[in-house]
């Protein structure tokens, strides 16, 4: 079979008009994330300056003139709309009652590992609980809850979420495979986000817990535009120096109106098993001290546990492997606190903004 | 963070918008003045905050056709002139309002 060059794509897609404007779709630049591999063609095809009626036909004649190339092989075209176009908003998640973004204002903090033991400890405790991974540069819950059954689409073509340990679970990882990569533009990101929201069919759920990836870029704006956040937990280690990148965080949700949970300090005291002496390794009262910084609430301090770490690792997140570990007592301690304050943030917003800030003229 | 926050929209007629506010304030915004005070990148400018588009050349009877919120913090309106990346924060129509009443005891 030929080897594609993706000049060979793009000139074929010069052959196909653009239905409202002067030009052809590749000169007016409607191309996106051209990917030509063996077996496979796939691009994002712009579709915001295309009348709604046009767009089918457009993405077909597209698609068509692609597939007759020879070494073109499967060919994927998603189609890129602006978000604005996505249709009524109130209309995501709407079995969803309350949705809290997991977020550090920086990497390595153990954010994921926090996420999925409080989604596993808010399950402990009753709740209906979903956990999107929405770290597309490191996504871990693949890893975290062992997964490796593909995923299924519901009946209306929407993806199902995978159940592992009672948890409904949905992560970027299991679109794109382990250990590849995500190069991706903002836009793209962007994209991928609203999917993950609107395309993944959740059952009715008390909370979904979202893993951010870290930072304060791209995926949090989208996340905190396409959905009305019911709150922010920062995960951060307890050293002075996370101050900095704890309170960018917590100034990116304030300008967004996301309340702020509080923060859950992560790698507290390391206890010696031989002497069963603790070690501060990150300062002690390090998260207490960041905290009252802050002006937020501690919900919980996680000890530097080898125990947590190792059962993350292993697909068995600590809440579920020994729920009676000192790790697992500290995740439900601060589940608790978090499900405490939610009740306050709902009770504080009732009669405030809500879903009626909708208006057709 | 906004402490106050819209608490409804309503069609006042059809050139003005209403918000009612969670304290208790009621503003009145004549539709074509919100358009012209789109805060989008397209309308100013990025980097300097100067405005780029000519108050004047907005349709005189430009309309809305749907509003929605975005998030916790702003509004977006869906225009008749097909204009839509505006992200109103709820900040920014308080100013306003705050700038109209100044305007009418003025």
């Amino acid at each position: 079979m030929a080897v594609l060059q993706p000049s060979a794509v793009i000139d074929a897609l010069k052959t196909v008009r653009h239905p409202g404007r002067e030009g052809d779709i590749a000169t007016l630049g409607l191309i996106h994330d051209l990917e030509v591999q063996e077996g496979i063609t796939r691009f994002g095809l712009d579709l915001s300056t295309v009348e709604e009626a046009e767009r089918e036909a457009l993405l077909a004649r597209a698609h068509a003139v692609v597939k007759d190339l020879d070494g073109a092989g499967e060919v994927g075209v998603t189609p890129l709309l602006p978000v604005e176009a996505s249709g009524p908003r109130e209309a995501i998640l709407k079995g969803v009652k309350n949705v809290v973004a997991v977020a550090s204002g920086k990497g390595g903090v153990g954010k994921s590992t926090v996420a999925a033991n409080l989604a596993l400890a808010l399950k402990a405790a009753g709740a209906d609980v979903g956990l999107l991974d929405a770290d597309i540069y490191g996504p871990s819950m693949p890893t975290m809850f062992q997964v490796t059954s593909p995923l299924q689409a519901s009946s209306d073509g929407r993806i199902l979420p995978i159940e592992s340990q009672g948890v409904h679970l949905m992560s970027i990882g299991f679109l794109s495979g382990e250990g590849l990569p995500m190069i991706w533009r903002g836009p793209m990101v962007s994209n991928m986000l609203q999917q993950m929201l609107s395309q993944v069919a959740w059952p009715d759920l008390d909370t979904l817990v979202v893993d951010l990836p870290p930072g304060t870029g791209d995926a949090q704006l989208t996340l905190c535009q396409s959905v009305s956040l019911t709150g922010a937990v920062i995960v951060t280690t307890p050293q002075d120096i996370s101050l900095i990148d704890a309170r960018r965080g917590l100034e990116m949700f304030r300008t967004l109106n996301v309340p702020v949970l509080g923060l859950v300090e992560n790698m507290a005291g390391f206890t010696c098993s031989h002497c069963g002496e603790v070690t501060h390794v990150f300062r002690q009262g390090g998260g207490d001290r960041i905290a009252r910084q802050l002006e937020v609430p501690l919900l919980g301090s996680i000890p530097l546990d080898p125990e947590v770490v190792m059962s993350g690792d292993e697909g068995v997140p600590i809440v579920s492997r020994n729920p009676e570990a000192p790790g697992a007592l500290a995740f439900k301690a601060a589940a608790e606190a978090m499900a405490g304050r939610l009740g306050e943030v709902i009770a504080e917003k009732t009669g405030a903004p809500g879903g009626d800030l909708h208006l057709t003229w | 963070m906004s402490d106050v926050t819209p608490t409804s929209l309503t069609k006042v007629d059809e050139k003005t918008l209403g918000i009612e506010w969670s304290d208790g304030a009621t503003s009145r915004y004549p539709v074509r003045f919100l358009r012209q005070q789109c805060p989008c990148a397209e309308c100013v400018n990025e980097m300097t905050g100067e405005r780029i588009l000519d108050p004047e050349s907005v349709d005189p009877n430009v309309e809305p056709v749907n509003i929605h919120p975005v998030g916790l913090y702003a509004l977006t309106i869906e225009w008749s002139d097909k204009h839509s990346t505006g992200i109103y924060t709820f900040e920014h129509l308080r100013k306003l309002h705050d700038g109209l009443k100044s305007g009418e005891e003025g």
